[in-house]
């Protein structure tokens, strides 16, 4: 199911990563998300906008069916990761957890040692044969989430004594270290000061070369700075989807409009 | 009752002051409330305090030591040569206020007779046959002395509940003009009655943690006794118990300690993963509609009271291990009291309450984290057993040390179903017994309280009381620890 040949057949055009058609979420009787229809493009960060509560995360949850966790969540549509329908049922979640990573608003790592919380995807994935394998892999997956100089002498101090942009990049290693090809990121962002939001932000536009990104995020100048298209979300439904500089100077919808001029929000 | 009387007089009183002050309080500020300093209701609390509570507070002292001052008066005045020689002033007095109660009794209940009380010189028997009619049993005939010594107390102790009457009620009428001459509207009367409400609280905890202090201290003081009484290294070191009131009693705690650890570790070791298992399935697994259901039947099963437990341990739990393991079956088992019956319903007893309070750590831990761990692609299993559940470990441990406790303490199982002899042995089909049964049973039955073989209880009880207290200090800290690690 893991796919190591997936740096060289994505080099030359931008491809479809995910495609969405006709989705829609309800949460019992509560219809959160119409008619959503949108193709994410790999290589590429999609910056997903909107007030709050206009379903910006349960969407982000149906590409990596998070969704699945949630007793009264049901998922209807249509999504295709590389043209294969995950919602197909023999389609295994645990399985496609592993291709789409998902980094949290609230940094979560677990009350293990800062090596364990990385190692912790490779070793229920079985990536690493050796201890020189794994420790390779976690080297690696902590110095893209750009907090390796910052940790390697205290591997072994726990995840949770970190400062909290040190924990929400610690938490971008740790989703990075199961090699995803895609990684979904809820406002990564909200919990963290003006320092460690630009850190993360680098650490996007550096991870943009490898995956497909997605970023939820509540700052239109966020949005701006790292993505190259972004979706804007109103009430359920998808409004406008575009390149991210004409959503932003020139939106087609006066929605649009008005959100990212601050008339509603 | 004229207690009774008394504290519904106070009441009464009470609500007088507070609806008197707060009127004179709303009247001194013109009507105007907005002038006063404090609310109206602060005014009339603070009437109604002031009149209760140091009334309440006289009422109290006066009825825990009138008893105290009587005693020491009417045993003064007793004859010494009246004492019987195998007893005590002490015992004498009991005497004299158990005939004074029954003869209060009697007269409330109109069969006082002042015959036999003229005629006791003749007929002796006749006191004693009333005041048994009245419920009040005596152990021997009445002496003129004991009973004019009654009669005194009777009188003595009449007096001073007219006497604590009076003065309860000068107090509360004294405060009553006291706080109604303060009560005026520059009076800052929200802040007297703050003050006086955390007195009030003050005055609960302290009396809680005073109990407290009492009961340990007489535990120590009871333990010392004895250890002057018995040696102190045939209690710790001795590894045999074989008390005998004649005197020559082997008093090792060794075998009991060993038992109770013994059955305790067993219940433990049905109660751990029985409970746990159950906790995990019921928060991690289970549907809402399963949850509502199964949670209160199994918590259910911590309502049921020991002695039951105990019952179900002789009279089903016994019986069927010796079907298999008995004479019949494998012929390990010669009774069915054993450590194996006793620890087996112990762990039942216990299993609701490692699972409720497992269910509550599991609970507590973040969702986030097990949403983490899932968006790396890890299944349910794989969640629970490397996220929840070292998560919720500290917690868990401290759950079951908390179980421990209980199992160390627990009395009426091992008394029903583990059998009465101390011993040290590794086979869990023999009877050995705990700690807290040996209390019971030096106990019960005529026991001289004042032999070491009855005073060793005290010994047993401190020795169970440390152990627990320790288990519990530190299972308190572990899950406080665990506790501030998400807050
Ligand atoms: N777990 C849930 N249970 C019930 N309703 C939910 C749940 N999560 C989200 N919703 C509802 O779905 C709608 C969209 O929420 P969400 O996707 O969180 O919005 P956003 O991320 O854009 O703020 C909201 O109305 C919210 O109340
Ligand atoms: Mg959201």
């Amino acid at each position: 199911m893991y796919d190591m040949n997936k740096q060289e057949t994505a080099v030359t055009q931008k491809e479809i990563k995910f495609s969405a058609r006709d989705v829609q979420v309800y949460y019992g009787d509560a219809h959160a998300i119409k008619d959503v229809s949108v193709e994410l493009e790999d290589k590429t960060v999609t910056a997903f906008i909107g007030p709050s509560g206009c379903g910006k995360s349960s969407f982000l949850r149906c590409l990596n069916r998070m969704n699945d966790t949630i007793d009264i969540c049901r998922v209807e549509g249509d999504i295709k990761l590389d043209g294969e329908d995950i919602y197909h049922k023999a389609v295994d979640p645990v399985q496609l957890r592993a291709r789409v990573g998902m980094v949290f608003q609230k940094p979560n790592p677990f009350p293990k040692s800062i090596y364990d919380n990385v190692a912790y995807g490779p070793r229920i994935h079985g990536l690493a044969r050796t201890k020189a394998d794994l420790d390779e892999i976690v080297e690696k997956a902590l110095r893209r989430g750009a907090i390796w100089d910052e940790v390697k002498d205290r591997l072994s101090a726990p995840g949770t004594g970190l400062s909290g942009g040190q924990q929400q990049r610690l938490c971008i290693a740790r989703a990075v270290a199961t090699e995803p090809e895609v990684l979904l990121m809820d406002e990564p962002c909200s919990a963290l000061d003006p320092i460690a939001t630009a850190q993360v932000e680098e650490l996007i536009d550096e991870l943009r070369k490898s995956y497909s990104l997605v970023i939820v995020t509540h700052s239109m100048q966020q949005a701006a700075r790292v993505s190259q298209k972004t979706a804007f979300f109103h009430l359920g439904s998808l409004v406008e989807y575009g390149e991210t500089a004409q959503i932003f100077t020139n939106p087609v919808d006066e929605r649009t409009e008005s959100y990212i001029t601050g008339r509603i929000g | 009752m004229p207690a009774l009387w008394l504290l519904l007089i106070l009441i009464l009183l009470g609500v007088i002051g507070y609806v008197v002050g707060r009127a004179r309080a709303v009247r001194s500020a013109g009507g105007n409330v907005s002038d006063l300093h404090s609310l109206p209701n602060h005014y009339g609390s603070f009437v109604a305090l002031s009149v209760v509570v140091p009334a309440l507070t006289v009422m109290l002292i006066w009825l825990l030591a009138q008893p105290l001052v009587l005693n020491a008066i009417v045993s003064t005045d007793f004859p010494v040569v009246a004492i019987p020689e195998n007893a005590s002033v002490d015992l004498v007095m009991s005497d004299v206020r158990r005939i004074a109660e029954g003869l209060d009794k009697a007269e409330a209940q109109g069969v006082l007779d002042q015959s036999p009380l003229n005629t006791i010189a003749d007929d002796a028997g006749a006191l004693r046959g009333m005041l048994a009619g009245v419920g009040v049993a005596l152990g021997a005939d009445v002496t003129p002395e004991v009973l004019s010594a009654s009669q005194s107390y009777r009188a003595l102790a009449a007096s001073g509940q007219g006497m604590m009457t009076g003065l309860v009620l000068l107090v509360a009428l004294v405060g009553f003009a006291y706080a109604i001459r303060r009560t005026h509207k520059e009076f800052r009367a929200r802040n007297v009655v703050e003050a006086g409400i955390k007195t009030l609280l003050i005055f609960a905890a302290s009396i809680a943690i005073l109990t407290t202090i009492g009961i340990v201290l007489s535990l120590i003081f009871n333990t010392l006794h004895f250890f002057r009484l018995h040696p102190a290294s045939d209690f710790f070191q001795g590894l045999v118990w074989a008390p005998s009131f004649g005197g020559g009693s082997e008093l090792g705690v060794l075998p009991l300690l060993w038992g109770t650890l013994y059955i305790s570790l067993i219940a433990l070791i049905v109660a751990v993963p029985v409970g746990l298992f159950a906790a995990i399935y019921l928060s991690e697994y289970a549907t809402p509609g399963v949850r509502a259901f199964a949670k209160p039947l199994i918590e259910i099963l911590a309502g049921i009271p020991t002695i039951v437990y105990g019952l179900f341990a002789l009279l089903t739990v016994g019986p069927m291990l010796m079907s298999v393991f008995g004479r019949d079956g494998l012929g390990w088992m010669q009774a069915g009291t054993a450590v194996i019956t006793a620890g087996l319903v112990m762990g039942i007893m216990l299993i609701p309450f490692v699972s409720s309070l497992s269910d509550d750590i599991i609970n507590a831990v973040p969702q986030s984290l097990r949403d983490g761990s899932y968006a790396l692609g890890s299944t349910q299993s794989e969640t629970i057993r490397q996220v929840v559940l070292p998560a919720a470990l500290p917690g868990i441990v401290g759950a079951i040390l908390l179980a421990a406790s209980r199992a160390i303490g627990e009395t009426m199982i091992v008394v029903l179903g583990a059998g009465a002899a101390a011993r040290l042995d590794l086979n869990p089909f023999e009877a050995m017994t705990t700690v807290t049964a040996k209390i019971v049973s030096q106990l019960t039955g005529d026991a001289d309280f004042a032999s070491p073989e009855a005073l060793v209880a005290f010994a047993l009880g401190m020795t169970l009381f440390v152990i627990t207290l320790a288990l519990n200090v530190v299972a308190l800290m572990i899950v406080r620890t665990y506790r501030e690690q998400y807050e």
